[in-house]
């Protein structure tokens, strides 16, 4: 019998405001767990209106690590469209990926996903009753989708976003990406676990997991058993075009695209990351003529789940000594449109202590290299309430009425970490709560204990800023950047190639002239703070004045940078004396060879370690 | 179009789709001080692989991460 359950966990599915020429009105959109074997998957599951029902599903198979953070709006849009076409969507985790359970380090990570998107296509069709699925697919999802569609007679179609055709390539580029990481970080390559596996960007790729990928090549397998496929290029990076042909060769109605989008949807800063219009229309465009085609609409009609309990999945962690973890997703606020994964200890738990973690950046909550995931889980086997949330307009909250989506600073983030907060306090009965950052994560914890939100500790690691303007764009001129290359502008500004980049208008010289003279400017100012401090005159924006205070509240404040971190210089720049006069409460840590999102394993553990003592210290 | 022209260009144009403030790309400049990631260098060698038909990392030895733009063009030039 499966165990799988849904909700009416419906997270008032604004859209995004970039997905409106794409799909109409989002609809409900459930949070669900379902089985892949003897583990648990969480996904998404949307059932199409009953007037629009079609008798062929869609299954969404994202690519995987970097590029699955990056892609999780556009990867919902896509969702949305099908769904407006009357196709019932599910759209999951594999294990050991997202919101999903965890997956055993040493497993080939390709034979288990592949067996996830079956399990996701049997998920599919035990909710609905639909006959038939399309896969769509992306990067290596595109690919697992392939491998699947040779496993799966239910699966009829295949719609294949810059599908990884050579597993070969695939392991160079993370390869290369690694060996440029490691450059960077100085040269210090990172074994990791004393085996073959790498870690790429954050995300482990195991040994076993190379090695199958190294031998699969969609060029020398048999082709998938689908009568249907529409293949997206990236006409940036395009790579599959031979191997539609071969489909087609093979009697595939096989249809090839190349189209712009694909490096701005996967291969950039998640907070740089737009969802690709052309594609989405290519692909609803492709559906909507497969399915006419089909003649299945309204062909068989959906079958009701009746939504018994909210989702959740026990979790099974500790090795010898094992504990069981609950987690299951919560929408919450004053217009339930945020959304949190809520991790909670094992019952009987008696200290009622509770953390949030807030987003970085615009990753979703998931956090980089899925940090939220592991902290969420190894924080509630220690006693924790964990909540890992996504902000208004990020991740899989809503976005406010009027408000932008995808914005790493929104107006209204300390009302949803003040709900956060409440969330905690009413309805898990926590009376100690800390809030938990990085970057954007580590300003907001910051600006919420700044104003008050009753929180009983900050965990804030690498902040780049510590002020925000509304109307600033990430664009706009950081301090962070002044501190950091003090010496390097001045130097490009008396370069006679940057004269002829002026003269050409590639150059923003205010900008330059900006940074040359902000940082002398800066270190006045920090003196005339400590003066005004002195004299008892709050200053506005005085981040020492605001340290000193939160402080007094009898609230921990934790920084954690990784060495060469601008934000530490920052934070002695703008918190001047007031940072030497701060007790025992007031921590700043640093950690040798990390990065900006930690994205190595040896300086993330370190990281890690640091932040769970601090959570863990006696007040 | 010479092998470093290609490599600028790629360079270029993966700094403007990356939001990435390229430095004066000379021999001498650090590829740690170019301003690109990791994510970039993995993004230009993909393409470089498009455009001159061969990936210099696709080595059975071990091989090394250029240090110097200098280098990262010397590497592709001697693998013509």
């Amino acid at each position: 019998m499966s165990s799988a359950s849904s909700s009416r966990l419906s997270i008032a599915q604004a859209r995004s405001p970039q997905a409106a020429d794409c799909a109409p009105a989002g609809g409900v959109r459930d949070a669900v767990y379902f089985d892949s074997g003897e583990n648990k998957l969480f996904g998404w599951f949307r059932p199409p209106p009953a007037s629009l029902a079609s008798n062929i599903g869609l299954v969404i198979c994202k690519p995987y690590g970097y590029e699955a953070l990056c892609s999780h709006r556009s990867l919902r849009a896509f969702e949305e469209t099908a769904s407006a076409l009357g196709m019932p969507t599910l759209q999951f985790d594999y294990l050991g990926t997202g919101d999903s359970a965890e997956i055993d380090a040493q497993a080939d990570q390709l034979t288990a996903w592949t067996q996830d998107v079956i399990a996701a296509v049997s998920e599919l069709r035990r909710r609905t009753g639909i006959q038939q699925v399309c896969l769509l697919g992306v990067r290596l999802g595109a690919l697992l989708a392939v491998l699947a569609a040779s496993e799966c007679a239910a699966v009829t179609s295949l719609i294949l976003i810059s599908p990884i055709v050579s597993g070969q390539r695939y392991v160079r580029s993370l390869r290369t990406a690694r060996l440029a990481a490691a450059s960077m970080a100085g040269g210090h390559v990172e074994a990791t676990d004393g085996d073959d596996s790498i870690e790429s960007s954050g995300f482990l790729i195991s040994a076993a997991t190379l090695a199958a990928l190294t031998k699969t090549d969609l060029k020398t397998r048999a082709p998938p058993t689908v009568s249907d496929a529409l293949v997206i290029d990236g006409n940036a990076l395009p790579g599959a075009s031979e191997w539609t042909k071969q489909l087609s060769a093979c009697g595939i109605q096989a249809r090839y695209l190349a189209l712009p989008g694909l490096i701005e949807m996967i291969m950039t800063a998640p907070q740089y990351a737009q969802i690709p219009h052309e594609m989405i229309a290519a692909t609803r465009d492709w559906l909507r003529q497969f399915l006419n085609g089909s003649a299945t609409r309204g062909a068989r009609r959906l079958e009701a789940v009746s939504p018994t309990s909210a989702p959740a999945m026990i979790l099974r962690t500790g090795g010898d000594q094992p504990v069981l973890l609950t987690e299951r997703p919560v929408s919450f606020g004053p217009e339930k449109i945020l959304l949190g994964i809520v991790t909670e200890p094992r019952q009987g738990e008696i200290r009622r202590r509770a953390v949030v973690l807030l987003n970085a950046g615009a990753d979703y909550h998931i956090g980089v290299n899925r940090m939220h995931v592991t902290l969420a889980r190894e924080w509630a086997s220690r006693g924790y309430v964990a909540l890992r949330m996504d902000l208004a307009g990020l991740g899989d909250s809503g976005t406010r009425s009027g408000q932008q989506d995808n914005e790493v600073f929104p107006a209204a983030a300390l009302d949803d970490i003040r709900a956060a907060v409440e969330l905690l306090r009413s309805s898990y009965g926590a009376i100690d709560i800390t809030l938990f950052g990085l970057c954007s994560g580590a300003y907001h914890a910051l600006r919420a204990a700044a104003a008050g939100v009753p929180v009983n500790r900050i965990l804030m690691v690498n902040p780049q800023n510590y002020f925000w303007k509304e109307g600033m764009t990430l664009d706009d001129l950081q301090l962070a950047e002044v501190v950091h290359n003090p010496r390097l502008y001045p130097r490009r500004l008396l370069s006679g190639v940057a004269w002829k980049r002026l003269l050409g208008g590639k150059v923003n010289v205010l900008r330059i002239a900006k940074i040359y003279f902000y940082r002398p400017l800066l270190a006045l100012e920090s003196s005339l703070r400590d003066m005004a401090r002195g004299l008892r005159i709050r200053l506005p924006n005085d981040l020492g004045w605001e340290l000193e205070e939160i402080y007094r509240r009898g609230v921990r404040i934790v920084f954690v940078f990784a060495s060469g971190e601008p934000g530490i210089d920052l934070l002695k720049l703008e918190g001047g004396s007031s940072v030497k006069r701060l007790g025992d409460y007031f921590r700043i840590h640093i950690v040798e060879g990390g990065d900006h999102v930690f994205s190595q394993s040896g300086p993330r553990a370190i990281m890690k370690k640091i932040v769970s003592d601090e959570l863990f210290a006696r007040s | 179009m010479s092998v470093r022209s290609i490599v600028v260009t790629q360079f270029e144009q993966v700094a403007v789709e990356q939001h990435r403030a390229l430095a004066r790309l000379s021999d001498e400049l650090r590829l740690l001080d170019s301003g690109l990631d990791s994510l970039s260098f993995a993004l230009i060698v993909a393409r470089l692989e498009d455009a001159l038909g061969f990936d210099p990392f696709d080595v059975a030895d071990d091989v090394k991460f250029p240090v110097t733009f200098g280098d990262f063009v010397r590497l592709y030039d001697n693998h013509k």
